[in-house]
Formats: C-alpha cells, sequence, structure tokens
C-alpha cells in the first residue's frame, strides 16, 4: 500500500462522487421541471372545491356557532364523502 | 482468588443439594436421578461435578482467558478481548442504553443494536456463531444486505417528497451536503497515510465516510459489502450522529450565516397532484437504472415503497412497509448489527477514528449544504433561507426540524420546516446516489 499516494486516490473519489451525485440531482431537478410542466399543461389539476367552505360560511359559524349551520355543515360533508 | 470463588460457588450449591443428596443415598449412584440422556454416563465425584459446571460458568470465562481460543465464528480472540475487553464493552452496551432511555438518543435502533451488543460479548454462549440466533439473523439479512433495503422499503413508504417536486432545485443542497461524505473519506486516508495510529484501507475508508450521509440503512448497506468488521462502530457512530443532529448542526449553521440570512422568508410551497407525486418515484429510479445501476438495490426499494404509498391503492401494503415490516426488520437488524459490538471487533483503535471522522463527516456536510444554499440564494429569483442548506443531510425529520428551529430563534414567525424537508428527502437519494458511487468503484 506504501507507493499509492491514498490522498490522491481518496481526492478522486471525491471529484467522482460529487460529480456524479450532481449530475444525477442535476438531471432530477430537470425532468422534475418538464414533468410538472407537463402535467401542468395536460392534466391541470381539478380542485377539490366542495372541501373548501366560504369564508363567509365560517365566519358566521364561527360568530353565532348556530347548531342548524353547523349540521348543515356535517351533513354536506357526508354526502360529499358518500359521492367520492 | 480464583479458587476462593470456586469454593464459595462449591459451598454455595451443596448447601442447597444436601437433602436430595442424603434422599437418594441409600441408591448406588447420585446421578440416577438424573433425565435418561443418549450417551453412557460415567459416574463422576460430586466435586468434579462442580468444578466441570464452573468451568462452563461466566465467571471462569471472564476470569480465565485462554490462548489460542477463537470466537463463535472461529476468529482468533486474544486474552484481552475474552476477559476485560467483554467486561468493558459490557459497560459501553450499559452506556448505550442509557443514551437510548435517558436521552432517547435514536432508541428504536439504540436499544436493539445496545442489546445485541450485551448478548455478542457473553462468554462460551456463541450467540453470533453461525448457530446463534443472532448470528443467524445476520446471516439471514445483513451479510446480504437485505434488511437495510427493507428498512428503505420503509422509509419511502414514509416520505412524502411532496415539499422536492414542488421546488425540485432544493435537491441540489441534498447534493452539497454529501461533500461530508468524500470530505471524511479523504481525512480517512489521510489519517492511515500520515499517522500511524490508523491503517484504513480505501474500502474501509469508503465506509467509514458513508457515515456523513447520516442515513443508518445506507450506511449498513455500504459497510456491509465494503467492510463488514467494523459495522458495528459504523452504524454506532452513524445512529449516534443523527441522534446529536439537534446539537452538531445549530453552530455550524450559525457559523456560516448572518442574522439577516436567517430571517429571509421563502415563497409559499405551491400544492403538488397525485400525477406529479407518482412520477416522482418512477423519475428517480429511471435515472438511477441509467447512471448508477449500482444504487438501484437502495433507490429501487425506497421508490418501491413510496410509489405504494402515492399509488393509494395498496394502503394495506404500503401500512405494512411503514409499521409492521419496519418495525420488525428494525429489531433483526438492531441485534444483527450489535452481534459486531463484540470486543474483538469493537475496542480496536479504528472505532475512536470511526467516531471522529463520522463527526467530521457531519460537520462537513452540514456546512457544504448551508454554503451551497447561500450560493443560490444569490442566483435564485425566488429568496433562499440558507438554513435549509443543513437539512441537505439526510437525518429525515431531525435535520429539517432543526433548520426550522434555527431560523424560529431569528425569527420566530418563519416557518423553515416544509422548505426544509425538500433538501432533507433529497439527501435521502443523494447518499444512496454516493453509497452507489462508492460501490461501483470497488466492482
Amino acid at each position: 500500500m506504501g507507493h499509492v499516494n491514498l490522498v490522491m486516490e481518496g481526492l478522486k473519489f471525491m471529484v467522482l462522487g460529487m460529480t456524479t451525485v450532481y449530475l444525477f440531482l442535476l438531471l432530477m431537478v430537470f425532468v422534475l421541471n418538464i414533468v410538472s410542466k407537463i402535467v401542468k399543461k395536460y392534466f391541470p389539476s381539478k380542485k377539490l372545491r366542495p372541501v373548501y367552505m366560504k369564508r363567509e360560511a365560517v365566519k358566521a359559524s364561527e360568530a353565532k356557532n348556530d347548531d342548524a349551520v353547523v349540521a348543515a355543515i356535517v351533513a354536506s360533508i357526508q354526502q360529499f364523502k358518500k359521492q367520492n | 482468588m480464583k479458587n476462593l470463588i470456586f469454593i464459595f460457588l462449591t459451598f454455595f450449591a451443596i448447601s442447597f443439594m444436601a437433602n436430595p443428596l442424603y434422599a437418594s443415598s441409600s441408591e448406588n449412584s447420585v446421578q440416577t436421578y438424573k433425565v435418561a440422556q443418549p450417551k453412557v454416563h460415567v459416574a463422576k465425584s460430586i466435586s468434579k461435578m462442580f468444578s466441570n459446571f464452573y468451568k462452563t460458568t461466566g465467571i471462569y470465562a471472564f476470569l480465565n482467558p485462554r490462548d489460542g481460543a477463537t470466537n463463535a465464528l472461529g476468529e482468533p480472540l486474544s486474552k484481552f478481548a475474552q476477559g476485560w475487553g467483554r467486561v468493558i464493552m459490557i459497560l459501553i452496551t450499559f452506556l448505550l442504553f442509557y443514551l437510548a432511555i435517558a436521552k432517547n438518543f435514536e432508541p428504536l435502533l439504540l436499544l436493539p443494536i445496545a442489546f445485541g451488543g450485551l448478548l455478542a460479548n457473553i462468554p462460551l454462549a456463541n450467540i453470533i456463531g453461525h448457530e446463534g440466533f443472532i448470528g443467524t439473523l445476520f446471516d439471514a439479512g445483513i451479510k446480504n444486505e437485505l434488511f437495510p433495503l427493507i428498512i428503505f422499503m420503509g422509509v419511502g413508504a414514509m416520505t412524502d417528497f411532496g415539499p422536492l417536486i414542488a421546488n425540485p432545485k432544493t435537491a441540489l443542497l441534498g447534493a452539497a451536503a454529501q461533500f461530508g461524505i468524500f470530505g471524511s473519506l479523504v481525512g480517512a486516508v489521510a489519517l492511515s497515510q500520515y499517522t500511524p495510529l490508523f491503517h484504513f484501507t480505501l474500502k474501509q475508508a469508503s465506509a467509514i465516510s458513508i457515515i456523513g450521509g447520516a442515513d443508518g440503512p445506507t450506511s449498513i448497506f455500504v459497510a456491509s459489502k465494503l467492510s463488514p468488521d467494523l459495522m458495528g462502530a459504523i452504524a454506532v457512530a452513524a445512529y449516534s450522529y443523527m441522534a446529536l443532529v439537534p446539537i452538531i448542526q445549530p453552530p455550524i449553521m450559525r457559523l456560516f450565516t448572518t442574522e439577516e440570512e436567517r430571517k429571509i422568508k421563502m415563497v409559499q410551497l405551491r400544492d403538488v397532484g397525485k400525477i406529479e407525486k407518482l412520477m416522482f418515484p418512477l423519475t428517480v429510479l429511471m435515472l438511477s437504472i441509467l447512471i448508477l445501476p449500482e444504487s438501484t438495490p437502495l433507490i429501487g426499494a425506497l421508490t418501491f415503497g413510496n410509489f405504494a404509498r402515492v399509488s393509494g391503492v395498496v394502503d394495506r401494503l404500503s401500512g405494512t412497509m411503514q409499521n409492521s415490516l419496519i418495525n420488525i426488520v428494525t429489531i433483526f437488524l438492531g441485534l444483527g448489527v450489535g452481534s459486531k459490538l463484540a470486543a474483538e471487533k469493537f475496542l480496536i483503535a479504528d472505532t475512536l477514528g470511526i467516531l471522529a471522522l463520522g463527526l467530521i463527516a457531519f460537520a462537513i456536510g452540514t456546512g457544504a449544504g448551508v454554503l451551497m444554499a447561500k450560493v443560490m440564494n444569490k442566483f435564485s429569483k425566488d429568496p433562499i433561507n440558507p438554513l435549509i442548506g443543513s437539512a441537505g443531510v439526510s437525518a429525515v425529520p431531525m435535520a429539517a426540524r432543526v433548520s426550522n428551529k434555527v431560523g424560529m430563534e431569528s425569527d420566530p414567525t418563519n416557518m423553515l420546516l416544509m422548505h426544509a424537508m425538500g433538501p432533507n428527502v433529497a439527501g435521502v437519494i443523494g447518499s444512496a446516489v454516493a453509497a452507489g458511487v462508492l460501490l461501483s468503484i470497488f466492482k
């Protein structure tokens, strides 16, 4: 082992290793960006609207804590869950 | 001293045996009431029996190390490793118990590893031999690298790659942090070249440096391929330092950043749809097939687990991988790795070197990640808080939490956790790639 410069070998490993790791992850970033563009263009995300309640409805229920409103919300959620 | 103990033991035993002895004295032999034995039984005097029995006790084995003894695997043992070495190792396993239980250091792995180490240091029992139960576990799943891969599957099933998909460029931070691996590799070979204390070969140095990947299963995977004898120390170092991430990282992070940089707020991450989440594991696997087939066992297991998770149709399978399967395998892996905590394997100067190099690897990785994030912040159109760079050393999710915590010290309203998860999970992929490179070099 004496005549091989281990430190030089280690540095070579470092250059090879870091290059590969960077190359791999750069490629990954590149491909992920392409995938996200394709998905955005051809498969635009369908927002699950029924789960989002209107701001006013939330405020109203917070303010009054109206049982009828709460019941209506629970019923609508159950309806939504049944549908899906 | 030895004779005293012997006499004491004999006296102790005889005093309990006295009644049955008298009761059976009318018959011709004391031994006749023993269960039938296949071999012809040779009558021995009672004192001879006790002295033979004493020779099979742990006390005798600890006190009388023999020359030319071998361990359960047939490797020669020094007298030190048979006597004091074992006692010291048992104390070390107690220290590990303390760290796992009182200090909560990665207890899920440290506790089984330490208990495996305790069992490995029992003299004469041969638990770590090919016939012993821990030896069997080792042969079944660590020697052939099966268990780390199953753990990786579970890690894949548990990990949400959403933050990385939402902001892919943070993956580069996960790449920078792998500098810790290669930096400590150079450190390890430099140590063996310029000091007389250590003699790490390139293979051993590579196995040690992977501790810098801050990823337990990857470390064990690489160690089992490149340097199985050092596996115990490597696993203990990897898991201890992962537990110490909240102590090791913050000073380095503060050293490389200014107060203003720590206050940088990042743009809210976008929502990631199911299709993108499904495409992600496939993308990563395809890339590793093309560039680095050597790392496909690790990446393949990780992406399989993740694919099962995001598919949404095999919740039972992904649930099993995340819970029961990973738990079972963690028990086996811990005990099996513990078998490498036998005195003859652990109480060597190399272990100190491994512990030191592991720490250096963590520090370099953290620093490299933070510096990379600073550079990216200069060129990116969206601001990047340099603190998320440190999360590039895997250690999911601990490192990301540390980024979040240090960020909140400067600005309590700054939530970096999800931003740090991106580099954090990229770090897992990065260390698997680095492991693949190291393995491919020695192919």
